[in-house]
């Protein structure tokens, strides 16, 4: 699944270890989760979304 | 992250005890069993504690898997797990069927099964960096 993390955090100016804090994970969930090699689950979709203040599907794309 | 770290730790003060009961059951059997012993009461029981230690293992790695609050990382140590339980099963099953119809081929003894799956875990940890990439792979830390 496509996503669009790394946009929405260069705009922060968050660097992966930022917002892996912010999400309680490790940095290598986020730089997995960014590069598209693992799905989060529903619960921390719903966690990336409050910590971007957006809807999930604004941040992860269908394909 | 506190809690990974934290589990991580957990698991350490449950391995290295168990490991500790496991090397010394293994040499209190070995010192006090003579070979060829029956398989009466002496035998038996000590035999059964180093084999509680390997239950202790296994009850450990369950713990971590309970106790990772990382979904990642989790993830990452069962696909370890399932590595590991797929190759001790694939590699034992070959060779049983190999013993069944080759008297020739040597005996694979039980006691091997367990660290066969623990060199299996290092397949995994393996497997995990070859599809997932090293843990700095791809890492941005603008």
């Amino acid at each position: 699944m496509k996503n669009r993390l790394k946009v929405l955090r260069a705009e922060r100016s968050w660097s992966q270890q930022d917002l892996a804090d912010r999400l309680e994970v490790s940095r290598q969930s986020v730089n997995a989760i960014e590069t598209g090699k693992y799905d989060p689950s529903l619960p921390l979709a719903f966690r990336i979304a409050e910590v971007f203040a957006m809807r999930i599907e604004e941040i992860f794309l269908k394909g | 992250m506190a809690g990974t770290q934290q589990a991580r730790r957990r698991y350490m003060m449950r391995f290295l005890p168990i490991t500790l009961a496991y090397v010394a059951g293994i040499a209190l059997a070995t010192a006090l069993i003579p070979d060829h012993a029956p398989a009466d009461v002496r035998t038996i029981s000590l035999s059964i504690l180093p084999g509680l230690a390997v239950i202790g293992w296994l009850w450990a790695m369950g713990r971590l898997l309970v106790e990772l609050e990382d979904e990642y990382l989790r993830m990452l140590e069962v696909r370890k797990f399932l590595v590991a339980t797929g190759m001790t099963l694939a590699a034992t099953s070959m060779w049983g069927i190999l013993e069944l119809y080759s008297p020739e081929v040597p005996r694979f003894p039980v006691f091997f099964v367990m660290p066969l799956w623990c060199l299996g875990l290092a397949v995994g940890a393996l497997f995990n960096r070859l599809t997932f990439g090293s843990m700095k792979a791809g890492a941005d830390h603008s």
